[in-house]
């Protein structure tokens, strides 16, 4: 910088320390200088030079966030700061932009005081201001303020920097709920006005969207800002990036959510197995009570056939116990593409007998979904269970039309969904509602009704973490809906 | 006064169990008649339309009705019982024969008025003749 110029950014007269601010160029005052030990030649009058050379680095985002919105918005500050002195040592001035003190100003230029503390808070007010520094840094926590009289908003540098901007960028009002993602607009929208309106001061945990399109959790709180005649005037609060531990916590929920439905699952079996076994076990007992009542032998004998018949179908029970316990081991079994038209053909050819003995029609429709990651001997028991139910529970009147298509759900994130809807019988949803898919459970009068199929149908999907549920209409057909 | 029990009724879907029973009844000849319905639903039907001619040898004196059933199950049909029990004067005692061992199944059968007691399957011979003599 040459003398000249230096002398040009340089206001001599003067007994007070300031800047003057004008035209996007800072005037710094001769007595300024002079009252940090230097002399006009040590140093270079510009912001970038202050902010590197002279002011103490705890101070320096905080001082420059408060500068740029004096110079673009007119927001005057208060803030204290350490400058370092030629001598090597910080001395603690105190900086303000609106004093009564008359300086001869140009128009419409702005000025920024210093003031030597006269307090001895040197330490105490370093100290404060560090941590306040390192606490917001720390926990990721920036400031915002929206000033309804002037119709902007403002940020500091920390709120920038979680939300992805530049450094220099200045928010406006219009961005708004562009911060936040689409799904959590509504209740941004919501908080932000019953705040402004109402004065109801709110804290959420909310989905915001960065500068770079990336979406992260944060923890949003604010309040409003009364002036004198309690009027709301603007709201101030901050923004935390809880991304880490929001994951957390949604991986902890999603982890707790399965072990729940995998308790629930074996408390269910556990249930089952003792009731399904309990009923053999004391139609033997009964029968050997009989046996030793009885005189005869031939009459004893006559009840051997019980004791088989009792046999018989605890054989079948532990079957189909076992297939549901084998369901529970096989569920880290691998899992690859599965193509629904092909697995669909599959079981088609299986049971092409009672498909034609029925004059079944079967619709399908995956041109939404063609394929998913799954256990294939899974996607063909389901598949096989639900048709084979629609026809066994076909309408007396009508010959069985069974749709089976794809989609997904956008509403769930993306989850491929199977959709079996046929035009059978119905099932009497508010009497068997909830029993549906238990063990041995049946709502029809068809001899062959065992009430197994379902309940391994639900225990498969479910062990894949999937959702079965069930909407029917008496006497007018059911839909299976499955969230792989 | 006539001891003997004319005429009961169970309602159960279990085969053997029902076979069982019936065996024992006979042996011990604990009652004349017996009913015998697979599920609620049949059961309640019976009720239902012999209100149309409500002649002492149809109503049954016992009933033992098993809670876990298809179609209707036993919790249905007490529900259903009770609501035309009043139009039946002959005395009609209800049995819960379950193999549930359920505390609240339990609790909860206990509880209905209509039901007298709950017994938990397997029954025993003495029980079911006590079961058929008390009654009477």
């Amino acid at each position: 910088m040459t003398e000249s110029a230096l002398k040009e950014k340089l206001i001599p007269n003067s007994e007070y320390c300031y800047w003057e601010l004008n035209d996007n160029t800072s005037y710094w005052s001769k007595a300024f200088i002079n009252n940090l030990g230097y002399q006009p030649n040590d140093v270079t009058i510009k912001l970038d030079f202050f902010l590197n050379n002279i002011i103490h680095e705890d101070y320096r985002a905080h001082f420059k966030d408060n500068f740029y919105n004096l110079v673009r918005h007119d927001v005057d500050f208060k803030q204290n700061v350490l400058l370092l002195s030629k001598e090597g040592k910080y001395l603690e001035y105190v900086c303000k932009t609106n004093d009564d003190i008359n300086i001869d100003s140009k128009e419409n230029s702005k000025t920024i005081f210093f003031f030597k503390s006269k307090l001895n808070t040197h330490e105490k007010v370093r100290g404060g201001t560090f941590y306040y520094h390192e606490t917001a840094m720390m926990t990721s926590t920036g400031s915002w303020y929206i000033d309804f009289e002037k119709k902007k908003s403002y940020w500091d540098h920390i709120t920038r920097k979680i939300l992805e901007y530049p450094e220099d960028f200045i928010p406006s009002l219009k961005m708004g709920l562009k911060l936040y993602a689409k799904e959590h607009q509504a209740l941004a929208k919501t908080v932000f006005m019953e705040c402004g309106m109402s004065g109801k001061p709110f804290d959420v945990e909310i989905l915001m969207v960065t500068a770079h399109n990336r979406k992260f959790w944060a923890r949003a709180m604010g309040k409003p800002v009364f002036n004198d005649s309690k009027e709301i005037i603007g709201l101030r609060g901050v923004f935390q990036d809880i991304d880490d531990v929001k994951q957390k916590e949604i991986n902890l929920e999603k982890t707790s959510e399965i072990i729940a439905s995998q308790n629930s699952r074996l408390f269910n079996f556990a249930h089952i197995v003792s009731h399904n076994l309990r009923s053999h076990s004391s139609n033997l007992s009964l029968i050997v009570q009989l046996i030793d009542d009885m005189d005869s032998i031939e009459e004893k004998l006559e009840l051997m056939d019980n004791i088989k018949d009792v046999s018989d179908s605890l054989n079948t029970t532990i079957e189909h116990l076992n297939e549901v316990v084998t369901i529970q081991t096989n569920a880290d079994q691998h899992r690859e593409k599965v193509n629904f038209a092909a697995t669909l053909n599959q079981v088609c050819t299986s049971i092409s007998q009672i498909i034609s003995t029925n004059n079944v029609t079967i619709l399908p429709d995956f041109s939404e979904v063609k394929d998913v990651d799954y256990i294939p001997a899974y996607m063909d028991s389901i598949l096989l269970n639900l048709l084979t139910n629609a026809i066994k529970y076909k309408h007396v009147d009508r010959d069985p039309i069974i749709s089976v298509k794809t989609f997904v759900d956008f509403k769930d994130n993306d989850r491929v969904v199977l959709e079996i809807k046929d035009n059978g019988a119905g099932i009497d949803m508010e009497k068997f509602g909830d029993k549906v898919f238990g063990m041995y459970k049946t709502f029809h009068y068809n001899k062959d009704a065992v009430g197994i199929g379902l309940f391994i149908t639900k225990n498969q999907i479910e062990s894949l973490n999937g959702e079965i549920d069930v909407d029917s209409i008496l006497n007018e057909g059911t839909t299976f809906t499955i969230k792989f | 006064m006539n001891d003997k029990i004319k005429l009961a009724c169970i309602i159960d879907d279990d085969s053997i169990y029902v076979n069982l029973i019936r065996k024992i009844i006979e042996t011990k000849k604990l009652c004349d008649n017996l009913l015998v319905f697979n599920d609620g639903k049949d059961g309640i039907e019976y009720f239902e339309t012999i209100l149309q001619n409500l002649e002492d040898e149809f109503i049954p004196e016992v009933i033992l009705l098993d809670l876990n059933m298809p179609v209707m199950d036993g919790w249905e049909f007490i529900e259903r019982f009770t609501a035309i029990r009043n139009k039946i004067k002959k005395t009609i005692t209800l049995y819960v024969v379950s193999s549930s061992i359920n505390q609240s199944d339990i609790a909860k059968a206990k509880s209905l008025s209509s039901v007298k007691n709950y017994l938990v399957k397997p029954v025993e011979i003495d029980q079911l003749e006590a079961v058929f003599t008390k009654t009477a």
